[in-house]
């Protein structure tokens, strides 16, 4: 369990699900410069959103081959509505506004869906029961669980289709260039709005797919997850180097594995046996976010902005 | 920045096409009868029974004697009448309303409809339906809508809508006439009036013992000062203040010195030291956020890190050290010493970036400190604080042989274990509110307001961002760390939860930086109202205890959208947040030919 190859495979994993949040982040940064502190909230409604459709839509003892692709619908649908609710209401009257007024309101926002779900989601204030694929695999010496593979096949799905999309296609292009100049966007005939709302859905949809993961692996969920998984992922996608959606996926990994190795060896160390394990692990994680911005503010990648999406 | 809006017209392009005439029609003088008797008869109707039983707080159920509700009916009551005399023109009352405008009574009209209204509908819903109401009642909820009547059928331009024409009731005339020239003495015996008076006010907020009477008092209160604003009288006092600033700021400090003489009981103190406590860091958090534009999002930590450093050094049996006992200005240095060396440890990196940088790394220092002071308990980590338990049973403070933890008799009054902190606490807010006017109004300052801004430009003037950011993120930690090493001695104990990052109480950050928010940033008093107000709310409204957080997360987001200045604007950034699109406006309009919105007047 604790050989250095299971270790990296945990970071790979725990990376991929930061790196999936990241680029909620990163993107709506890329277009708008705006930090969404209500992200990891949208992570967690769809968290929630997955088992509503688990726990009380779908039949008793239904597969879950069947069951988790309509959980992802359903948590899907549920953050990709926040989140764009939130643009709608929330951001959008302020876009023109100083830029701490719209920080204000997201962390108004991250309160207020947090108590929601907390308030009126039964039983959401306590963990709640999510169910796990936790059968387990040995692939050499290391263990994996059905819920890492779904994890793995998603992240990597997810970021090819929208590599593809900026790339190649008509909104993936309007979206890069409203990202590098939104004003000439809009003269160029782009619908900015559009382009945001977009941004803000794609944003939304990885978060679901993240939290579904995290359901599936972790067996449990509650109204306070998103908090430090979005702290946690907006740590990745700076590392990254914020508004490259590529160094959000790199950011994840390097922070996962950097998180997990910590946990695990920094109690070798001869002079701090205190400070490993799990306990300390989110302290390394912020540690490292500062050694980073110290010795490479624009991040990993750097923020490239003709790549912007 | 991009600049895509073009300048915001000028709102209402005076019309003057449509007749000016009240949403409900009734003739000029019936309009200001309504107003004045139903505002009399309302004040009249606290006298009377409301309800049959003792049951619902606060005894309504006497005759010629109001009790609770009642009272801020009657208070209410009686504004509308004074306002309504006012407009009649009466000599000795018409300073009241020098622009002649409609909006006070307006807004005293539904002032008095609404603590009114909302007291008889809690009496229908809390003893089970209008059976529980006395003939008084009936009167009260009549007499109290008088007056709205009358205010809506005081003439105003009709708007473009019902909507416009709405605000345009409530809204402040845009030219206040110049005042008399007042003298000295008569400007000095006002502002110690208004403090008297503002004292009076705030001892009775925090004394309100349950949570509808509370709610009673805000709404009165948010209506009379908005009709005051409307009328043009806080412009003209903080004009007056602006003449008598060290006079305003003594009379201001004694009337907070005063405040535990007027107490009773040492739990009110104890409400009052904690107001003080949030409110310092507030006011703290104000010069890194309000003056240099720094988002610090883990503000809290630099509280928690004064406190466990007092703590640490407080000679408790708990603390690690326990044998070191320093006094009491040895630990307050200390704290907020410590303070600073986080504050630039933390800077140092982070205020060369962006400013979103350093909003999560704060973030993430906040939740760092937490984790790191509940780990540090000697099982998971080095035994420094003592994990979740924390430091308990820290020893009173003793300063030149006065005890604080006991309670002593001053000239009849008696000073209990709170009091004593609250006044040494309000001795910490006046060097906090010193060290921010200082540095406010000095070359640092300056400097902070430019970056924010506009650091590009500022960095082209010379001024080296970097530096003068540093200094305003480590003056604010050590200010908190200052706050944080007395805070240690009121709780008797230092436990890792308070400093987090929201919380269903403050302080923690999220609250800190909603207080700096909703009272104004970049002002003194803003922060101050902010932290008291969002202390008192929790406190006092006990059944919104699980809802809190949510009317709470709820407000900010609409805070943001209709009023992100704050209650109390500072002038440029409520410029800068509607865009007017112009800075150069001048101060004060000193108008002295025809007014805007005088049309009223017969």
């Amino acid at each position: 369990m604790h050989t250095l190859p299971q270790q990296l495979a945990n970071g790979l994993l725990l990376g991929s699900m930061y790196g999936l949040i990241a680029i909620g982040y990163t993107m709506v940064y890329g277009i708008v410069q705006l930090i969404n502190f209500a992200h990891g909230e949208i992570f967690m409604t769809g968290a929630f959103g997955a088992l509503t459709v688990y726990v009380y839509i779908l039949p008793d003892g239904t597969s879950m081959w069947a069951a988790v692709p309509l959980m992802l619908i359903g948590g899907g649908i549920v953050s990709v509505l926040v989140a764009v609710g939130a643009e709608r209401f929330a951001y959008r009257p302020l876009r023109q506004a100083p830029r701490l007024a719209p920080l204000i309101t997201a962390i108004g926002l991250s309160l207020t869906l947090q108590e929601l779900v907390r308030n009126f989601y039964p039983g959401a204030d306590k963990s709640r029961a999510f169910p796990s694929l936790d059968a387990t695999h040995s692939i050499g010496s290391v263990d994996i669980t059905d819920a890492d593979i779904f994890l793995v096949c998603a992240a990597i799905v997810c970021m090819s289709s929208l590599a593809w999309f900026v790339r190649k296609s008509r909104t993936g292009r309007a979206m890069q260039a409203t990202a590098q100049d939104p004003d000439t966007a809009q003269l160029m005939g782009i619908d900015t709005n559009r382009i945001i709302v977009v941004a803000f859905a794609i944003g939304g949809f990885f978060a679901a797919v993240a939290a579904l993961s995290y359901g599936l692996k972790y067996g449990n969920i509650d109204y306070r997850m998103g908090f430090l998984m979005g702290l946690k992922a907006f740590t990745a996608a700076v590392m990254g180097g914020i508004g490259n959606i590529y160094g959000a996926m790199l950011g994840g990994v390097v922070l996962g594995i950097a998180e997990t190795l910590a946990s695990a060896y920094i109690s070798n160390i001869p002079g701090m046996q205190q400070l490993g394990g799990q306990s300390w692990a989110n302290v390394w994680a912020f540690v490292l976010l500062i050694l980073v911005l110290l010795f490479r503010p624009q991040g990993l990648l750097g923020e490239r902005v003709a790549d912007r999406a | 920045m991009t600049e895509t809006k073009s300048p915001a017209t000028p709102p209402a392009d005076a019309t003057p096409t449509t007749a000016t005439r009240g949403l409900i029609g009734l003739p000029l003088p019936a309009a200001r009868a309504l107003l004045l008797l139903g505002g009399i008869a309302t004040a009249a109707s606290a006298f009377l029974a409301w309800t049959w039983t003792s049951d619902f707080p606060g005894d309504l159920t006497v005759y010629g004697y109001p009790g609770g509700l009642q009272w801020l009916t009657f208070v209410a009551g009686v504004l509308t009448a004074l306002f309504a005399l006012a407009s009649y023109g009466v000599r000795g009352l018409r300073w009241l309303l020098p622009a002649r405008n409609n909006a006070p009574l307006v807004l005293t009209a539904l002032g008095g409809f609404g603590v009114t209204w909302f007291t008889a509908i809690e009496i229908a819903a809390k003893l089970g339906g209008l059976a529980n109401w006395e003939p008084g009642t009936y009167i009260a909820v009549v007499a109290s809508l008088i007056p709205v009547i009358g205010a809506f059928a005081l003439p105003q331009e009709a708007g473009e809508s019902t909507k416009e024409t709405l605000k345009a009731y409530i809204a402040k005339p845009e030219a206040i006439p110049a005042p008399q020239p007042i003298a000295p003495w008569i400007q000095r015996l006002i502002i110690t009036i208004v403090a008297a008076l503002g004292l009076g006010v705030f001892a009775y907020g925090i004394d309100t013992q349950y949570g509808e009477i509370f709610i009673g008092f805000l709404i009165v209160l948010v209506f009379a000062v908005w009709a005051l604003h409307t009328a043009g009288l806080l412009d003209r006092f903080s004009a007056m203040v602006a003449d008598n600033r060290s006079f305003t700021l003594a009379m201001g400090f004694l009337a907070a010195i005063a405040f535990p003489l007027t107490q009773t009981d040492d739990h009110y103190a104890n409400i009052g030291v904690n107001i003080l406590i949030f409110g310092t860091v507030a006011l703290g958090l104000n010069i890194v956020v309000g003056l240099a534009g720094l988002l610090d999002l883990g503000y809290v930590a630099f509280l928690g890190v004064g406190a466990y450093t007092a703590a640490l050094v407080s000679g408790s049996e708990f603390s690690r050290f326990s044998g070191v006992q320093f006094p009491f200005w040895a630990a307050a240095l200390a704290g907020a010493a410590a303070s600073l060396i986080f504050g630039v440890l933390i800077g140092a990196p982070t205020l060369r970036l962006r400013g979103d940088y350093l909003a999560i790394v704060t973030l993430g220092f906040g939740e760092i400190f937490r984790l790191a002071v509940n780990n540090m308990d000697g099982v998971s980590g080095p035994d420094i604080t003592n994990g979740p338990n924390g430091i308990p049973s820290i020893p009173d403070l003793k300063l030149f042989g006065f005890n604080f933890g006991e309670a002593h008799d001053l000239g009849g009054f008696t000073i209990g274990r709170f009091a004593n902190y609250y006044l040494l606490m309000v001795l910490v807010m006046a060097l906090v509110v010193t060290v921010y006017r200082r540095a406010a109004d000095s070359r640092i300052g300056r400097s902070w307001i430019a970056i924010r801004e506009d650091e590009t430009a500022a960095t082209a003037m010379g001024i080296n961002g970097f530096r003068v950011k540093l200094i305003a993120f480590a003056l604010g930690a050590s200010l908190a760390g200052l706050a944080g090493t007395v805070s240690a001695h009121v709780t008797y104990n230092v436990v890792p939860n308070p400093y987090q990052f929201a919380g269903a109480a403050p302080p923690n950050s999220a609250f800190l930086l909603a207080a700096v928010v909703l009272g104004g940033m970049g002002t003194v008093s803003g922060p101050i109202l902010g932290a008291a107000l969002l202390y008192l709310l929790p406190e006092k409204l006990v059944f919104l205890q699980d809802k809190s957080l949510l009317a709470f997360g709820i407000a900010l987001i609409l805070l943001m959208r209709f009023r992100p200045e704050g209650i109390i604007a500072n002038r440029r950034r409520q410029l800068e947040f509607h865009e007017t699109g112009q800075l150069d406006v001048p101060e004060t309009t000193t108008l002295s030919d025809e007014p805007a919105v005088t049309k009223a007047g017969a």
